[in-house]
C-alpha cells in the first residue's frame, strides 16, 4: 500500500512537472509567434540547448504567421520546430499538437513514404509535390508542399510551405467539368451538325428528286408550264414551250410577252401586273404565236406559291384551248345562223298569217281572224324561244348589248300587259299600278322581263285565275310584281329559278313548255341595270315574281 | 321630193315570200311598191328614184350593208332613206354603223311594219337637189 501511495505521489509530481513544461512550451511558442522572443532554451537529455531565431525578423514572422499558406520548419529528424497557425488549421489541430511533433505524423499513410523520400531529397535541392492532407470533416485537403533547406543559426532546417490547393483544385475541377461539358456540348453540336448535314443532304436529294419529278412531269405534259419569281419574272419554261414556239432556249424574261398576240398584250400585262402586286391567282384566255406563225388560243392560269408571309414563286400553265375555242365559235356561229335561218320562215309564216287575218277581219270573218290571231301568238312564242337562245349566247360571250333611254314605266307595263294578254285570253290580268315614274334603261329588255314574268304566270297557273301586275314606288326605286295563283315553287328550288336551263322539277315537270332560259335572261337584264330580282312563293298557292329598279326622275 | 305622186318604195330581199308579204302588206296603203330579189338592180335607177328603200342585210351573195354604204356615198341616192330589214340579231348596231335611217327586225308585226314606213315617209327630211 505504502509503495502504491509512493508511486501515486511520483506520478502526480511527474504530471505537475509535465504540465509546467507544457505551459512553458506554450508560452514560448506564443512568444515566438508574437515575436516577443528571438531565442529560447530547450532542455533535453543532453542538457539545455539555446535555440535562436537569429534571422527572424519580427515583421517576417508576423507575415509568415498571417499568411494563408502553411509554413513549417523541420529539423533533420523531421521534428517540427515551427509552424504557423495556417498549417495547424490545415491539419485541423491546435498549434500545441503540431509543434515538436514529427512532420510524418500529419501525412496520411498512403503518401507517407513518398513524402519521407521527398523530405530526404529536399535537403539537397528544392522539391515540390502535391499530396492530400486529412482536412476538416475527413474531407481530404489537396496541398502543394514546397520544400527548401534553410541555413538557420549555423544549422540547417527544412522549410516547408504548404499551399492549400483546394480552391485551385476546385477551380480546376470546375474548369475540368466545364471543359467536359464543353466537350459534351461540342460532341452534341458535332452530332447535330452531322444530323443537319445528313438532313440537308437528304432534303437536297429530295429537292433534286422533287425538281426532277416536276421537270419530268412538266416536260411530258402537252401543256405549257412556266414558273416566275416573286417579282413575276419568268425563270422557267417546260419543253412544250420550246416545242410550241420553236425557240431553242430562254432568251429573256420577255419571251412570253413576245409570243402574245398584239391584241392581247395590253390586257395580259395589266392582269399579270395586278396578280403579282396582290399575290392573287392570274387567269386569262389569250393567243400564243406558234413556231409556224399561227396564233392559237390558250387559257393561262397561274397560282402564287407562298411561304407563310409572301409569294416565293409563281406556277403557271397555259393550256391550248384553240380547238375548244373554235368549237365554241362554231357553236356560236351555228346558233347565230340557225336562228337567222329559223327566223326567215317564221317571218314568212307570220307575214302570211297577218295578211290573212287582216283580210278576214276586213271581210268580217271574225272566227277565222281569231284563229289566225292564235296562230300568230304561237309564232310569237317561237320567236321568243329563238331570241332567248341568241340572248344566252350573247350573255355568255359578253355581247349582250343594251340601248339605254329614259322612258315612262307605266306606259311600258301597259304595253307589255296588252301584248302578252292577247295570248292569255283565259286569264284575268289585273293591273294595279302606282304613279308612273321615269326609268333609265333598255326599254325593250325591261319589257322582255315583264313579258317573261306574265308568260310564266300564265304558263304555271290554271285557266280562269287572275294574274296581278302591280307597281309600287319605294323611295328612289320602283318595284314591279307579277302574282299568280298557280302551282308555286318549292322552297328548295327557289334559289335556282334564275339559273340557266332551270325548270321546276316534280310530278308534272314535263308538261310545261320552255327551255328554262327566260328567268336566267331576266336576271342578267336586271343585273346589268343594277336592279334586283326575286320571288316569293308557296307551293300550291302561287308565286310572286318581282324586280326593283332605280328611278330616273 | 315630188308631191302629188304616190310615194315609191323599193324593196330588196332575196326571199321571194318575204318580198310578196311586204308587197301585200304595203298594198293596204297608197304606196307604189317595186321589189327585187337581186339588190344589184338598185343602182339601175335612172329617173324614178324611190322615196324609201327597204334592204335585207344578207342576200345570197350580196351584202345589204355594202349596198347601203354605196347608196349613202352616191350624190344621187344619199338622201333616200334606207331601212334595214333583217333577222340578224345585231340589226340595230349594224343600222347605226352603216348609217341606215332605220331598221325592222324579222319577224315583224304587220302593224309595226306599216307604221314604221308611214313614219319614215311622212317625216320631213332635208332634201338636197338631186339633179333630175
Amino acid at each position: 500500500m505504502e509503495a502504491t501511495a509512493k508511486k501515486n505521489e511520483d506520478f502526480f509530481a511527474e504530471i505537475e512537472e509535465l504540465k509546467s513544461q507544457l505551459e512553458e512550451a506554450q508560452d514560448t511558442i506564443e512568444a515566438i509567434r508574437s515575436g516577443e522572443v528571438d531565442a529560447f532554451v530547450v532542455k533535453n537529455d543532453n542538457g539545455h540547448r539555446l535555440y535562436t531565431l537569429k534571422s527572424a525578423d519580427q515583421t517576417y514572422r508576423i507575415f509568415i504567421e498571417k499568411m494563408t499558406e502553411g509554413a513549417v520548419t523541420v529539423n533533420q529528424d523531421g521534428i517540427i520546430l515551427y509552424s504557423n497557425t495556417s498549417f495547424a488549421n490545415m491539419v485541423n489541430l491546435p498549434l500545441g499538437k503540431v509543434l515538436g511533433f514529427h512532420f510524418d505524423e500529419f501525412i496520411p499513410g498512403e503518401s507517407r513514404a513518398s513524402v519521407q523520400q521527398l523530405v530526404k531529397d529536399a535537403w539537397n535541392e528544392e522539391k515540390k509535390a502535391e499530396i492530400l492532407l486529412p482536412g476538416k470533416d475527413k474531407k481530404p485537403l489537396p496541398v502543394l508542399l514546397s520544400l527548401n533547406s534553410l541555413e538557420i543559426d549555423g544549422g540547417i532546417a527544412l522549410s516547408i510551405i504548404v499551399t492549400d490547393l483546394s480552391y485551385q483544385k476546385e477551380t480546376e475541377q470546375q474548369l475540368k467539368q466545364k471543359n467536359k461539358e464543353l466537350e459534351e456540348a461540342q460532341l452534341v453540336t458535332k452530332h447535330l451538325n452531322a444530323q443537319l448535314e445528313q438532313t440537308v443532304k437528304e432534303r437536297t436529294n429530295e429537292l433534286f428528286e422533287s425538281r426532277e419529278h416536276f421537270k419530268f412531269l412538266a416536260d411530258n405534259i402537252p401543256t405549257i408550264v412556266w414558273t416566275a419569281n416573286a417579282k413575276g419574272v419568268i425563270d422557267y419554261f417546260n419543253n412544250r414551250w420550246f416545242e410550241y414556239t420553236g425557240e431553242e432556249k430562254m432568251n429573256s424574261a420577255n419571251d412570253l410577252l413576245c409570243c402574245l398576240h398584239e391584241d392581247d398584250k395590253e390586257k395580259y400585262i395589266a392582269l399579270w401586273t395586278e396578280a403579282v402586286a396582290l399575290g392573287t391567282p392570274f387567269e386569262m384566255v389569250h393567243r400564243f404565236k406558234k413556231a409556224d406563225g399561227e396564233y392559237r388560243w390558250h387559257f393561262s392560269h397561274a397560282l402564287p406559291f407562298k411561304n407563310n408571309v409572301e409569294v416565293v414563286t409563281w406556277f403557271g400553265i397555259s393550256t391550248d384551248i384553240d380547238d375548244q375555242q373554235r368549237a365554241i365559235e362554231r357553236k356560236d356561229e351555228f346558233i347565230s345562223i340557225a336562228s337567222h335561218e329559223l327566223k326567215t320562215p317564221v317571218t314568212s309564216i307570220k307575214g302570211y298569217v297577218q295578211i290573212l287575218r287582216f283580210n278576214f277581219e276586213r271581210e268580217g270573218n271574225t272566227v277565222a281572224a281569231e284563229l289566225l290571231a292564235r296562230v300568230d301568238n304561237q309564232i310569237n312564242k317561237l320567236s321568243t324561244l329563238i331570241n332567248d337562245l341568241l340572248d344566252v349566247r350573247k350573255i355568255e360571250n359578253g355581247q349582250f348589248q343594251f340601248h339605254e333611254s329614259v322612258f315612262d314605266f307605266n306606259e311600258l307595263v301597259n304595253e307589255v300587259v296588252e301584248e302578252t294578254g292577247r295570248a292569255l285570253v283565259d286569264r284575268n290580268i289585273v293591273c294595279e299600278l302606282d304613279h308612273t315614274r321615269q326609268v333609265k334603261g333598255d326599254r325593250n329588255k325591261i319589257g322582255q322581263v315583264i313579258s317573261n314574268f306574265i308568260d310564266n304566270a300564265g304558263k304555271y297557273s290554271p285557266a280562269d285565275t287572275s294574274i296581278f301586275v302591280r307597281t309600287t314606288n319605294n323611295g328612289n326605286s320602283i318595284k314591279l310584281m307579277v302574282q299568280d295563283f298557280g302551282m308555286g315553287i318549292p322552297k328548295d328550288q327557289q334559289s335556282k329559278v334564275f339559273e340557266r336551263f332551270f325548270r321546276v322539277t316534280g310530278e308534272a315537270e314535263n308538261t310545261y313548255a320552255g327551255l328554262g332560259l327566260g328567268l336566267y335572261i331576266s336576271a342578267e337584264i336586271m343585273k346589268r341595270h343594277e336592279g334586283c330580282i326575286g320571288l316569293i312563293s308557296d307551293k300550291g298557292k302561287g308565286s310572286t315574281f318581282y324586280f326593283e329598279l332605280k328611278r330616273a326622275d | 321630193m315630188e308631191t302629188g305622186k304616190r310615194k315609191k318604195i323599193f324593196i330588196a330581199d332575196d326571199d321571194r315570200d318575204i318580198l310578196q308579204i311586204m308587197h301585200l302588206m304595203l298594198q293596204t296603203k297608197p304606196y307604189e311598191v317595186e321589189t327585187t330579189s337581186n339588190a344589184k338592180n338598185i343602182f339601175e335607177f335612172e329617173k324614178d328614184l324611190p322615196d324609201l328603200i327597204l334592204l335585207d342585210i344578207w342576200m345570197s351573195g350580196v351584202d345589204g350593208r355594202e349596198i347601203c354604204s354605196q347608196l349613202k356615198k352616191n350624190e344621187r341616192t344619199k338622201n333616200i332613206p334606207v331601212i334595214f330589214i333583217s333577222a340578224n340579231s345585231n340589226i340595230k348596231k349594224i343600222a347605226e354603223q352603216y348609217h341606215a335611217d332605220g331598221y325592222i327586225a324579222k319577224p315583224f308585226e304587220m302593224e309595226y311594219f306599216l307604221s314604221k314606213i308611214d313614219d319614215m315617209l311622212g317625216a320631213e327630211r332635208p332634201v338636197e337637189p338631186v339633179g333630175i
